[in-house]
């Protein structure tokens, strides 16, 4: 569960980013965030992943109180939350395999585990016979399957995908929410910034708009696929 | 944490270095040739300080005892001087002995000069020798005051160029090893940055999987104690080639060796333990402690 508690985030050189937030996302939500440059999305998900602590207000995610969280306590929370960003952010010179076996390791999980858990998440993505490949060898929608494939090998509580169909072809756009989607249906908080409004058209449910650091639209939206 | 992530942060590190190959070759290079700087100026204050303490041994301190004092007031005397804390050693030196000794040392002409003289001119001396120079005034002025005493003769010119010599030795021995730390310190720093500014992205994505602090601090820790590591055995070599093809001259050059004596320079198998454990440690600690000064400063987890 996320909860924002009148949040509000100041930049050190005074640019306020967010200003009294309250917004609360229940566990097997999809949500998406929709909102022009600069209106304060990129703060929220920061706030999200405790890389900046709320100026005002308080921030709760999976059940930790990120406002009095210490610093030390922070890799305990990110172990819960799955993120996947636009520039999809896979080491080049690490296979498809060892890319999302990467997050494991960090984590100081056993070999064991590694083994039988790294080959079914990317099976999970469809790019069981990529495996071996690099990732400059891979289509951009394929590389975010393999980021995909690396938030979701932690079994996370929540999933932030930050414009995560910014640097795909339109047709794999679909298919990559399609994905989120399908992740979402077995239980996981999916929450995903983005600026194609087709694709939210396209999809539905519901929508949070945010604009100059303020909720300016929270609605449940039926989607084209629904009404197809 | 456990074993094989234990080993994959050892291997993270060894790969670090390989990537950051040219940056660890001259964070390598210059890390020996502080060590190497630090070494020598220990090497040579020690020997310095061994020199001075073989020079020491050897300088005499000649008291005069007056003339006609009974042997029982001269033996009394002598025990006065042994109870001095400086005062290592004490020997009588009767005057017919030293007038016997300036005859020897006479040619045939200056002999004949003294042969119609009726007495022995030369008084009764005792000489003593002092264990610390560097007390040596004080130790004079002591024996001075005693009774019976007519004169001391001290080298006192020489005790005070010694004296100066070991202190500038001892003075310019801490300034270069304390600017040696610091540029131990600096390197070690610029090494570690560019470490982390070339696996920026890894370490990003570390932080967003939750990876520990530790975790992400430990491969270069890694690097920094193995360039610690090389870099201490490689001036440590570099030592035992210098210091013994140094000592070789010394011992076999006849100027040198009347100088010093034969005492002067340590054999390098005498202090090669104490020196490799010293560059190891130097080594390891500046760098270990070198890189988590830095990866606290440049790792923002």
């Amino acid at each position: 569960m996320v909860e924002f508690r009148n949040v509000s985030y100041t930049y050190p050189n005074g640019q306020q980013a967010l200003n009294r937030i309250n917004l609360k996302i229940e566990d097997n939500e999809f949500v998406f965030v929709v909102g022009a440059n600069g209106a304060g999305k990129s703060t929220l998900i920061k706030l999200l992943l405790r890389e900046l602590n709320a100026t005002e207000g308080e921030v709760i995610v999976n059940g930790f109180n990120l406002t009095k969280m210490k610093q030390r306590k922070v890799p305990k929370l990110r172990r819960t939350i799955g993120v996947v960003f636009q520039d999809f952010r896979l080491i080049p010179n690490m296979t498809v395999y060892d890319n999302v076996a990467f997050a494991l390791r960090v984590i100081d999980a056993p070999t064991k585990y590694i083994r039988a858990r790294v080959p079914y998440v990317i099976s999970l993505v469809g790019l069981t016979a990529k495996a071996k490949s690099y990732p400059n060898d891979l289509s951009g929608g394929e590389q975010q399957r393999v980021a995909l494939a690396r938030a979701l090998v932690n079994d996370p509580q929540l999933i932030i995908a930050d414009e995560p169909t910014g640097n795909v072809d339109p047709a794999r756009s679909f298919e990559i929410v399609d994905l989120l989607k399908a992740i979402n249906s077995c239980g996981t908080t999916v929450l995903m910034v983005t600026h194609q409004h087709d694709l939210v058209r396209y999809f539905g449910g519901r929508i949070i708009n945010i604009n100059t650091g303020a909720v300016v639209f929270d609605e449940i939206i039926g989607g084209a696929d629904e009404a197809q | 944490m456990r074993l094989n992530s234990f080993k994959y942060l050892v291997k993270e590190g060894f790969t670090g270095l390989w990537f950051n190959r040219v940056n660890s070759f001259a964070s390598l290079c210059i890390m020996t040739i502080s060590l190497l700087m630090v070494g020598i100026s220990v090497l040579l204050s020690y020997n310095i300080t061994n020199m001075i303490g073989a020079i020491e041994s050897r300088n005499e301190v000649i008291v005069v005892i007056q003339d006609g004092v009974p042997d029982n007031n001269v033996t009394i005397l002598g025990e006065q001087l042994s109870r001095n804390p400086n005062v290592f050693e004490v020997n009588f030196y009767s005057r017919d002995e030293a007038w016997a000794g300036m005859q020897e040392d006479m040619t045939e002409d200056e002999k004949a000069l003294f042969q119609y003289m009726s007495k022995n001119p030369l008084p009764d001396t005792y000489r003593i020798r002092v264990s610390d120079i560097s007390e040596l005034s004080e130790t004079v002025a002591e024996i001075e005051k005693l009774e019976f005493v007519e004169m001391v003769k001290s080298p006192n010119d020489f005790a005070n160029i010694l004296i100066g010599v070991r202190n500038v030795s001892t003075i310019l021995f801490s300034a270069v090893t304390l600017s040696l730390i610091v540029v131990c310190f600096v390197i070690i720093s610029n090494s570690t940055r560019a470490s982390v500014y070339a696996r920026r992205r890894e370490i990003n994505i570390m932080r967003y999987v939750g990876a520990s602090k530790s975790f992400i601090e430990i491969p270069f820790f890694v690097e920094g104690v193995v360039i610690g590591i090389l870099s201490a055995g490689i001036a440590f070599g570099l030592t035992w080639f210098a210091y013994t093809e140094i000592f070789k001259m010394f011992s076999t050059d006849v100027n040198m060796l009347s100088i010093f004596g034969l005492s002067a320079l340590i054999p390098f198998e005498a202090i090669a333990v104490k020196t490799a454990i010293a560059y190891a440690i130097f080594g390891i600690l500046l760098s270990a402690v070198g890189t988590v000064v830095s990866t606290r400063k440049h790792l923002n987890v």
